[in-house]
């Protein structure tokens, strides 16, 4: 009896089993409950951004897997030049580039359209970006010129294939209304094919892409927040490209995977210690020292792991533009810490409380650094919240320390205006994520943004980052790589070095053997 | 009857309208702001409180409370603050995975633990019910996501029987649906399965030892009627009471299962709901919630009246 059971729920399953599908589909399982939308202009989630680099183009663009701003390359403008002051450029863009579907050929006037409309904080997340804009005009259907109100740090990374840069289909965006979040029309190798709220979002090749069609027929974007799921259907076959989690255990048993390659990417999240001067005892700097000195950010990174971190060295992510870590940060000096409180007033030592999200990863992390600070006489209390509670109260000035981890534009200008001008600072009408008060390089952060010359410019940059590490607003803690794993018969057609848009670019060299 | 229905579902309202002034508050009360959510941490002040006065979230809480249940009571429960989709079409959406999930699991508890739960009984202290007894520790004790991901390694990555990933198949795949919906009908069934093994087996021993199932023995009944008939028949109401109370619990629990087996469901709806503080959606979902239970327990008091004559539906 036992025997036939057996053998009946054998056949059973046997005959369930699904046939392979013939056409060539790149499976990407991400680590999300689902997206919010394909509009690049609106897109800021780690889940959103990938799409974007599928779907369009921007008049320059990143190197596929690169970061790096220097190496930015033709994209739909085939050629430019900026007068001598720096505030006007013309683009010349290619001809003959079609957007997807029947939305007609790209010209000036879409550009004009897309610009202006990542400027504008009604259609746009990223409009503070485009502020110093005069003016977008199209001089003829294949030219356009931009007017800057004040030369910027970097005006090509402004137009590049990454946020606000995205061109969009006017026609589109005009037709479409608010169905332009899920359905976009762009340039890309890849067009929105369906969406299915909590499951899936797939793409078909664009055949008719201005650098060829693509190989891949069809992209399945699949969204599996369970990371235990996730891998079981990577492992399974059922998926061919896996987001990864931001740890080295995955990382190591990832490799161990059969068929399996591990990519470990830039650009890197920065994680500081903010420390907020605007509460006592930390308006002492005296009590900031000791914070700093208590704090050792090679055993955070080593206790993240070898593969996927490594210890900050400033308050500005490695190889961003302008990024300088020649000044010394106090580190990993517990008695000097004591000896630092003891002058300040508090030879028993400080009691510091701050907010802290329940992300695991982070979690575990600010954990080394309370034991850290306790041998340094620091007691840190953690409120441990979950992690949209954190965003609110950490803007509502409720911590004296911030742990906060973040990747920005790859320019300096970016992350010292957002975390260390004043005007960023919490609680104001212009605020952005300064929680620690900080003030002391307005002037420099200001001046570099608008400075012509580059040498000047990365001189009033490391100024900046000087006076910022030396008043203490932030202790760097370590810098996060992000992983991703692929089947080995996945072939994305370049060195897979950075994800700009937090997951590979999949485009008309990709392929699947 | 029909009196009797119509009522009971009019009692309801009350109980509906508390649940939405509730969530209503309590959504609001919880920090964090749906327009940073949508905006992302690089957003600037002024952009965040234009989105928040296109959602409506700048009004005083009152009227938006007024405005709320204006639309509420006709059937309107707004858009999603996240993604802009009518509330209602996405519960409704996903709603029959997850009753579909429940009612399988439910079904899959039954068929399993009523019998194992009489066998047990009847064997009380000996082989049979130590089985059974396990049976039902390991179903309680094993958390869904455990049993969930042990599955998938067992029967998806490894015989390969089953996709890991339960995709939402359309209706007119029966074979692939039934694929899809397999494990996580046996993970949420397997909680079920419990519960019901030891209320029939407790149920039973009480029944077994009456005054009228001696009797019915004493005058020679076959053992299986006296068992069915007279000793069954009696634990029906704990039983139906069980089900009516753990399908309740389920329909709450189907979220970790939904989760693990990447399943559309109404739990995995709230999750992300709660996540990105979509205010519109969680109230939408609560209501729907509400009314589910509402109507089991309804179902449950029907019941009641079919297996046991004496308890009056009226």
């Amino acid at each position: 009896m036992r025997h036939i059971a057996l053998a009946g729920l054998t056949a059973l399953g046997l005959a369930l089993a699904s046939p392979a599908f013939a056409q060539k589909t790149l499976s990407i399982g991400m680590s999300a409950p689902d997206i919010g939308q394909v509009d690049p202009h609106k897109a800021t989630t780690t889940q959103d951004k990938p799409m974007t680099g599928w779907a369009f183009n921007g008049l320059v663009r990143f190197k596929p897997g690169s970061a790096d701003l220097g190496g930015l390359e033709p994209d739909l403008a085939e050629s430019w030049e900026k007068s001598a002051d720096g505030l006007v450029w013309t683009f010349k863009l290619r001809k003959g580039v079609k957007f997807h579907r029947d939305y007609g050929e790209m010209t000036a006037d879409d550009v004009v359209f897309s610009l202006k409309r990542a400027g504008d904080s009604k259609t746009s997340s990223f409009s503070g970006d485009y502020a110093s804009f005069a003016n977008v005009e199209a001089v003829d259907p294949y030219t356009v010129k931009i007017t800057l109100k004040a030369p910027v740090p970097s005006l090509l990374g402004l137009v590049a294939n990454y946020h606000g840069g995205n061109i969009v289909s006017k026609k589109a965006v005009e037709a479409l209304g608010e169905d332009f979040r899920l359905k976009a029309i762009g340039t890309g190798p890849y067009m929105v094919d369906e969406y299915k709220p909590k499951e899936s979002v797939t793409f078909v090749a664009n055949k008719a892409y201005f650098r060829g069609a693509p190989k891949i027929e069809k992209i399945v974007y699949r969204f599996i927040p369970a990371d235990a799921a996730r891998d079981l259907a990577f492992q399974s076959g059922e998926i061919d490209v896996i987001y990864g989690r931001q740890d080295q255990k995955w990382v190591e048993r990832a490799k161990e995977m059969k068929d399996t390659i591990v990519d470990v990417v830039r650009p890197a999240e920065l994680a500081l210690l903010h420390i907020n001067q605007s509460q006592k005892p930390l308006d002492d700097i005296k009590v900031r020292q000791a914070i700093a000195y208590a704090i050792d950010p090679k055993q955070v990174a080593s206790f993240m792991g070898a593969l996927v971190a490594e210890p900050g060295r400033s308050v500005v992510p490695i190889g961003y533009l302008g990024f300088d870590d020649t000044t010394k940060i106090p580190c990993c000096d517990p008695n000097k810490s004591k000896q630092l409180l003891a002058e300040a007033g508090f030879p028993q030592g400080v009691t510091i409380k701050a907010v802290q999200t329940n992300l695991p990863s982070m979690l575990s992390v600010i954990q080394v650094v309370q034991a850290q600070l306790k041998k340094g006489g620091i007691d840190l209390q953690l409120d441990v919240v979950d992690h949209q509670t954190f965003h609110a109260n950490i803007r509502k000035d409720l911590s004296q320390v911030n742990y906060y981890s973040a990747a920005r534009f790859p320019v300096a200008d970016v992350y010292l205006s957002q975390f260390f001008h004043s005007r960023a600072t919490v609680n104001t009408p212009t605020a952005v994520v300064n929680t620690s008060h900080c003030k002391v390089a307005d002037a420099e952060i200001d001046a570099a943004r608008v400075e012509p010359d580059p040498a000047k410019q990365k001189a009033l940059w490391a100024t900046a980052q000087k006076k910022i590490v030396e008043n203490l607003c932030a202790v760097p803690l370590h810098e996060q790589l992000q992983s991703w794993a692929r089947k080995s018969n996945v072939d994305y057609g370049y060195k897979f070095d950075a994800a700009m848009h937090l997951g590979p670019i999949v485009n008309e060299t990709t392929d699947k053997k | 009857m029909i009196v009797y229905i119509a009522k009971r579902l009019l009692f309801a309202a009350p109980t509906l309208l508390a649940v939405l002034t509730l969530v209503f508050v309590l959504v609001r009360i919880v920090p964090g702001d749906p327009a940073l959510v949508v905006l992302g941490d690089q957003a600037t002040p002024q952009a965040l409180a234009e989105l928040r006065a296109r959602m409506g979230l700048d009004l005083p809480i009152w009227k938006q409370y007024v405005v709320f249940m204006g639309q509420a009571l006709t059937g309107d429960f707004g858009r999603s603050l996240v993604s802009n989709r009518p509330v209602m079409t996405d519960v409704l959406a996903v709603l029959p995975y997850t009753l579909e999930l429940t009612i399988a699991s439910l079904a899959i508890g039954a068929i399993f633990g009523i019998p194992l739960g009489v066998w047990a009984a009847r064997g009380r202290d000996r082989t049979p019910d130590w089985i059974a007894r396990i049976v039902s520790l390991v179903g309680l004790s094993f958390p869904a996501f455990v049993s969930g991901v042990l599955m998938l390694i067992v029967f998806a990555v490894e015989l390969k029987w089953f996709p890991v990933i339960s995709k939402g198949v359309a209706l007119d795949d029966p074979v692939e649906r039934l694929r899809s919906l397999a494990l996580p009908a046996l993970n949420l069934g397997l909680i079920m399965v419990a519960y019901l093994t030891r209320v029939t087996r407790s149920g039973m021993l009480k029944a077994l030892s009456e005054d009228y199932v001696r009797t019915a023995r004493a005058k020679g009944m076959p053992t299986q009627t006296v068992i069915w008939r007279h000793g069954f028949r009696n634990v029906l109401i704990p039983i139906v009471t069980v089900i009516g109370l753990y399908l309740s619990v389920l329909i709450g629990n189907s979220v970790l299962t939904e989760i693990v087996f990447n399943r559309p469901g109404l739990g995995k709806l709230i999750v992300g709901a709660l996540e990105k503080r979509d205010y519109t959606m969680l109230q939408g979902l609560m209501v729907v919630y509400a009314f589910l239970i509402v109507v089991v327990n309804l179902l449950t008091d029907l019941a009641y009246g079919l297996v046991d004559p004496r308890v009056k539906s009226t």
